[in-house]
């Protein structure tokens, strides 16, 4: 299956592991990406507030290549998928700003006809892949080991967006567990916000937030957590000592990326997916359930 | 799912709902109170508490008025999530406590002055620099946009409760969803003429949202609060302020010099040298590869970066 490709921001500079283990797990599903170099941040939070329009157009500019290629576009971040999805709806409603964008894309050639397609990994896991086929390509099912699903918001919220009632009945991920053979642990902070989107100017937001939700996984048996955002991933991982001050507890969870996540249950390495690139590391439970399946 | 009867599912009159109730009187230590009340159809959670105070606990206390989703009186927590006890529909197992973010009077009566001050004074009043011109003013749909959902508003302050950063407190000075809300009623009228900018900034602190949505999940009157309320207000203080708040303005201007952003000039330059004094911090993103400095300083921008930024010069 030909999928357009967006890696977004982080997973090309902060969370470069996301992007490579992105490659090598779509590999293994038989899913050929097609990455645009020419495409630009979707505008995160702050263009698309303060800056409206260069928004849409931003965003219209790279569903227009993946339309011009006939291709779904598949995200792994979460920011950037609610982007995309929010920038097909505004442009759906509004025909005066699709036509302003579209007469500021002409130049390059490009045109958005509002029929692009998004989808973040996780989804196309479920839904592309599908459980059978992903329990047959399971080699080394990550049995015994706890997770706790970290969500983040965008994946989940606002609501009516992602056709469940509420951010309560999302178990995409719980499922995706079971299926590569673990164990979820439930939690406080399955839905909960990392607080990313301000902690370029003040982290003390984001480590308040998340520091009692990773205590209550640790106090939950949590080996590992598992996310699909590289923003809740930056958050988690690079914060966690700040957290362990703050809170006053050890915590020392080791931070999953969901294609690290599916690629160790593929028979991938940790040092394939490239999990020393994070700031907390493996951790022994992983290393004691996870290395010596791994190895095997 | 959100029908009534649909919620309903596993419920038969004559079943017994059970209801675990915060129960709090100043000067004592709160305490849970578990209440089983017989199913009636079509319960909600305010005939649970009707039938508790009428039947089992007359010392209950909680306020209700209108019963229909127009008042807001009557906005609780149940089971964890903010909600209208005239609108939420009974569960078997239920557990009702109060909003949170605001002090507790009695039980699930919350003291709603800390968020009444908190919005009057962002003045969420119409300034007119014109005098009113009469009836009928000429008013589009599209001018009123935003204003119009901002209106929807029935001040129950069930965002309020569920803000995560209002949950902080004096973590930031974030005013929290509502009292934005009640200000972009009249900030976002295309007849107010008011400086914004100061109120937005200053009084309510609106970058600090971190947009998770919390608000508009827990909203019973539906309003879009982020991204038709809390952006659009962003939007008039980034306009609006003689000097422009230095997170986005330098979002944009990586973006345009880069065409994807480098987290590491991001922080460096919204924190300033401040960023530098997290030793620890600096050193564990270095061996983890998290940063690249070389990359920072001399990285090249994306193929293709002359068509963005004339997107740029084109649209802003």
């Amino acid at each position: 299956m030909k999928l357009a490709y967006y890696p977004g921001c982080s997973a090309q500079s902060t969370c470069k592991e996301l992007n490579a283990s992105t490659h090598l797990v779509a590999h293994k599903l038989g899913l050929d990406l097609v990455e645009y170099r020419s495409a630009t941040c979707t505008g995160s939070r702050e263009i698309r507030a303060v800056q409206p329009e260069l928004f849409l157009a931003l965003n219209a500019r790279i569903l227009a290549m993946a339309e011009r290629d006939g291709l779904t576009l598949m995200t792994i971040c979460n920011t950037c998928t609610l982007n995309f999805l929010d920038v097909i709806q505004m442009l759906g409603e509004d025909r005066e700003a699709l036509s302003r964008v579209n007469d500021a894309l002409a130049a390059e050639g490009l045109r958005y006809e509002g029929t692009a397609q998004v989808k973040h990994f996780l989804w196309v896991l479920h839904e592309d892949i599908g459980e059978a086929e992903l329990r047959r390509l399971v080699k080394r099912p990550l049995t015994g080991l706890d997770i706790g699903a970290f969500y983040g918001c965008h994946i989940t919220r606002p609501p009516g967006h992602y056709g469940f009632y509420d951010s309560r009945n999302n178990r995409a991920l719980e499922k995706l567990n079971e299926v590569l053979g673990a164990n979820s642990i439930d939690y406080s902070g399955r839905v909960e916000c990392c607080g990313f989107h301000t902690a370029a100017g003040e982290e003390t937001v984001a480590i308040k937030l998340v520091g009692k939700h990773l205590k209550d996984a640790k106090d939950h048996g949590a080996d590992a957590i598992v996310t699909p955002c590289p923003l809740c991933h930056t958050v988690l991982d690079t914060f966690q000592p700040d957290m362990e001050k703050d809170t006053g507890a050890r915590l020392g969870l080791p931070i999953v990326h969901l294609p690290q996540l599916v690629g160790l249950a593929l028979g991938l390495s940790p040092a394939e997916l490239q999990m020393d690139r994070h700031v907390v590391g493996l951790g022994d439970a992983v290393r004691r359930k996870v290395i010596p399946i791994a190895a095997a | 799912m959100d029908r009534l009867d649909e919620r309903h599912i596993g419920l038969e009159v004559g079943d017994t709902i059970t209801a675990k109730v915060r129960r709090f009187t100043p000067g004592e230590e709160p305490r849970y109170d578990t209440f089983r009340v017989p199913y009636e159809k079509w319960m909600r959670v305010l005939d649970v508490l009707i039938y508790i105070t009428e039947e089992l606990d007359s010392d209950l206390s909680y306020r209700w008025y209108c019963g229909s989703k127009m008042c807001g009186s009557c906005a609780m927590r149940v089971n964890g999530r903010e909600t209208l006890a005239c609108w939420a529909a009974a569960e078997p197992d239920m557990t009702i406590e109060p909003l949170r973010n605001l002090p507790v009077l009695r039980d699930l009566t919350v003291d709603r002055k800390p968020y009444e001050q908190r919005f009057l004074a962002l003045e969420p009043w119409i300034h007119r620099a014109n005098p009113y011109p009469g009836f009928p003013e000429p008013l589009t749909h599209r001018e009123m946009r935003f204003a119009s959902r901002a209106l929807d508003c029935i001040s129950c302050a069930a965002c309020y409760s569920a803000c995560p950063v209002v949950g902080l407190g004096d973590v930031t000075n974030f005013s929290g969803p509502a009292p934005l809300v009640q200000i972009g009623q009249a900030a976002l009228d295309p007849r107010d003429s008011h400086d914004r900018w100061q109120h937005l900034i200053r009084e309510a602190s609106i970058f600090s949202c971190v947009s998770c949505y919390r608000c508009e999940e827990v909203c019973p009157a539906s309003i879009p609060i982020v991204s038709r309320v809390i952006e659009p207000l962003k939007a008039l203080a980034y306009r609006t302020a003689p000097e422009k708040p230095r997170h986005p303005h330098v979002f944009l201007d990586i973006v345009r010099r880069r065409g994807r952003i480098d987290p590491s000039e991001l922080v460096l330059r919204v924190q300033g040298l401040r960023a530098l004094l997290g030793l620890g911090r600096i050193k564990a993103l270095l061996v983890a590869r998290k940063v690249a400095p070389w990359k920072t300083l001399f990285g090249k921008p994306i193929r293709g970066i002359r068509h963005v930024r004339r997107l740029f010069e084109k649209i802003s």
